[in-house]
């Protein structure tokens, strides 16, 4: 196994805020990573910069993901060389279809691989190949991204958008949240529909619930914006038998 | 500058000049109509600030600037340059440099009838007098009752020097088979004025679409361009009246359009403006009987130094009439825009329902508008609604589309488009289909 993303020491600063104090995490191909931790402790932070969101100061430390320097890359370049995040909240975009939204990615990535683009009816036919892998109806093509959209469908939705752009890193940032039980398995089992040798995953959750479905490989619990503890998901129980508490004071 | 009321007695002199060149002076009344409107607009002058209507933004070279109506007839014109028309368009009226200078048509079914202001000067002079009011009739108190409100002088100085128009008479229950276009181009050899009254008129239970469609002139000359156009709409009539306003940086369009609805009658209203100068869209409307529906859909785009406004004024005079009203606007780099919208109901013109929603989108810090929605209630059963927003391109929404691989420059005319398709869905399809390769066009520019 190859590592894919290398995080080290990773300081990050939002308004002036310390939230990341020396983050460092190796992630290799095909592993799925559960990272868990209590509030504020920089689960979210971490999937923001990681996406290249705007606002998140990294004051040092370093990212590379297949050998480049993550940090540099543009936020759509780095979805372009593959990297993915599931939103804890689906933005909505009003006036503008899935199937518009999807392809127009699809095609930017493509065009920056240097790869051919889609046309409308290649493009159908992989989107309804992919819906019905994931038990989705087409319906949802012509509606408006994320708009009127349930909880469940929400999160649905991204992993439908995952499947379609085929990421070698995927980070799901509370993917769980606000899913009941039966949403949450079928959530999940888009997910390990898409595993692969390739595919690198980052499940960020505050629940055991999720990880008994998508089983991953390690598990790291985050807390006061550093990796305290690595594990199996034997750790997982432990957690939930002693809490975030307990793991921390212990390490 | 020049002093505002020297450019007013200037009008007023040259109109005796001017007068022996404009169409209808056979007619006693409409020498009168003419003769009266100047003097109004002598006493007036151009709207200055204090008119509310009139005190968001200057118009530049609008009321400190003289202009002629240009006088050569027979102009040049580019033909192969106009494509022809479309086989859905059945009458097409071209106007060069605000003559008609052309009407093109298949055979007109029985009932239809368009033609030239100057044609019904001729033919149906009758029509016309109880059609084109005299320019005092045009004041703020037609649509509403307040004693005080001032006349539309720009209205009395296009009714002193309209020189030409399209007519459309449809006769009873006829539904006209395909749309009519006016197309409006120019190419002005100097500064000049240009005054466009036209007259629509659907009989009981009649149907019809039509599309303005105005060009920009192509010389770089000043243009001050006047259109009034009046639209009486008969018991269970419905029009779709479409404009596709354009211009370049030196035009200056004041479009006036009254409409009047009588019982169970249906007014569509749909524009599309982008000028690179100054553009003011004015739209009253008066819903006069019981089930009359308005539908109102402006959308605005200004980039440069552009200028846009738009101002309604619907008026809810009896029982279960309904109005809608959706303004969008979207401005760049300097531009500037308003609107201001009124709905007024009358006392006892319960069951009303009128809706009324702005919005604005900014695409540079530069840019401006304002809004001004107005609700005028005197009924007590009504139901109605205004809102109105001004916003940027949300962060938020940016991030998401990048964080797909959407370029930013993509993901940012991705929501300008979502944000213009909320009201292009409400146009018909003659103006979609040209605003949806305007769009493109527009937005690719910036790439």
């Amino acid at each position: 196994m190859t590592i894919a993303l290398e995080i080290k020491d990773l300081h990050v600063e939002v308004s002036n805020k310390k939230i990341l104090k020396g983050l460092s995490l190796n992630i290799e191909h095909g592993e799925m990573a559960a990272i868990m931790g209590p509030n504020g402790a920089g689960k979210s932070t971490l999937a923001s910069v990681l996406a290249g969101k705007e606002g998140y100061n990294v004051v040092s430390g370093s990212v590379k993901y297949l050998g480049k320097n993550l940090l540099d890359m543009p936020t759509d370049e780095r979805a372009a060389a593959g990297v993915f995040l599931a939103f804890q909240y689906p933005v909505e975009i009003p006036g503008v279809a899935t199937s518009t939204f999807v392809r127009t990615a699809l095609n930017a990535q493509r065009r920056h691989r240097g790869e051919v683009e889609l046309d409308a009816i290649e493009f159908l036919k992989l989107a309804r190949a992919r819906a019905k892998e994931l038990e989705m109806s087409e319906d949802f093509f012509k509606r408006e991204v994320n708009v009127g959209f349930s909880g469940g469908e929400k999160k649905r939705a991204e992993v439908f958008q995952m499947s379609m752009l085929s990421p070698i890193l995927a980070i799901l940032d509370e993917t769980d949240s606000g899913l009941d039980i039966d949403a949450l398995k079928i959530v999940a089992e888009g997910v390990n529909k898409l595993r692969s040798d390739k595919l690198c995953g980052i499940v960020i959750t505050h629940y055991q619930r999720l990880l008994e479905y998508l089983k991953p490989d390690t598990i790291h619990i985050l807390a006061d914006g550093k990796i305290v503890k690595t594990g199996d998901k034997s750790l997982a129980l432990v957690l939930e038998e002693k809490g975030y508490q307990g793991i921390i004071e212990a390490a | 500058m020049k002093n505002i009321s020297d450019i007013k007695n200037r009008y007023y002199k040259s109109y005796n000049d001017i007068l022996p060149n404009l169409p209808g002076l056979g007619l006693d009344w409409m020498k009168r109509l003419r003769d009266d409107a100047i003097k109004q607009f002598h006493q007036d002058g151009f709207p200055d600030k204090s008119v509310e209507e009139w005190n968001v933004n200057s118009f530049k070279g609008l009321t400190d600037t003289f202009y002629m109506t240009q006088q050569e007839d027979s102009y040049e014109i580019d033909y192969p340059s106009i494509e022809k028309k479309d086989a859905e368009c059945l009458v097409r009226v071209i106007f060069h440099n605000g003559k008609i200078i052309s009407i093109d048509h298949d055979e007109l079914p029985k009932g239809v009838q368009v033609n030239s202001l100057k044609f019904f000067i001729k033919n149906n002079s009758d029509f016309l007098k109880e059609k084109i009011k005299p320019a005092n009739e045009y004041s703020e108190a037609r649509l509403s009752n307040i004693i005080d409100s001032r006349p539309q002088s720009i209205v009395a100085l296009n009714a002193a020097f309209h020189e030409d128009g399209a007519i459309i008479h449809i006769d009873k229950n006829i539904e006209v088979p395909g749309y009519i276009e006016l197309m409006h181009i120019g190419d002005y050899s100097e500064n000049s004025m240009k005054h466009i009254r036209s007259v629509i008129f659907l009989d009981k239970g009649s149907k019809c679409e039509v599309i303005e469609n105005i060009q920009g002139h192509k010389n770089n000359n000043t243009v001050f361009t006047s259109d009034v156009t009046d639209i009486h709409l008969s018991q269970g009539s419905s029009l779709s009246y479409n404009r596709f306003i354009r211009g370049n940086s030196k035009n200056i369009h004041v479009n006036n359009v009254h409409a009047q609805l009588d019982k169970g009658s249906e007014f569509i209203c749909n524009s599309l403006i982008n000028c690179d100068g100054q553009a003011r869209n004015e739209v009253r409307i008066n819903l006069l009987g019981e089930h009359a529906i308005s539908n109102v859909n402006v959308l605005m785009m200004g980039k440069n130094k552009s200028l846009h406004e738009t101002l309604t004024k619907v008026k809810h005079a009896t029982k279960n009439t309904k109005s809608v009203q959706v303004i969008r606007t979207i401005l760049d780099e300097n531009s500037r825009g308003s609107f201001q919208g009124k709905i007024r109901v009358e006392e006892g013109a319960d069951g009303t329902l009128a809706e009324m929603s702005g919005k604005s989108l900014l695409l540079s810090d530069q840019a401006r508008v304002n809004a001004k929605p107005e609700l005028e209630i005197l009924a007590d059963d009504v139901k109605c609604s205004h809102g109105v927003t001004v916003g940027t391109l949300s962060k938020e929404q940016l991030f998401y589309l990048q964080s797909r691989g959407i370029p930013e420059h993509e993901a940012r005319k991705l929501l300008i488009n979502s944000f213009s398709n909320t009201i292009i869905s409400n146009f018909s399809n003659i103006l979609i289909k040209r605003a949806e390769n305007f769009i493109l066009e527009n937005y690719n520019e910036n790439d």
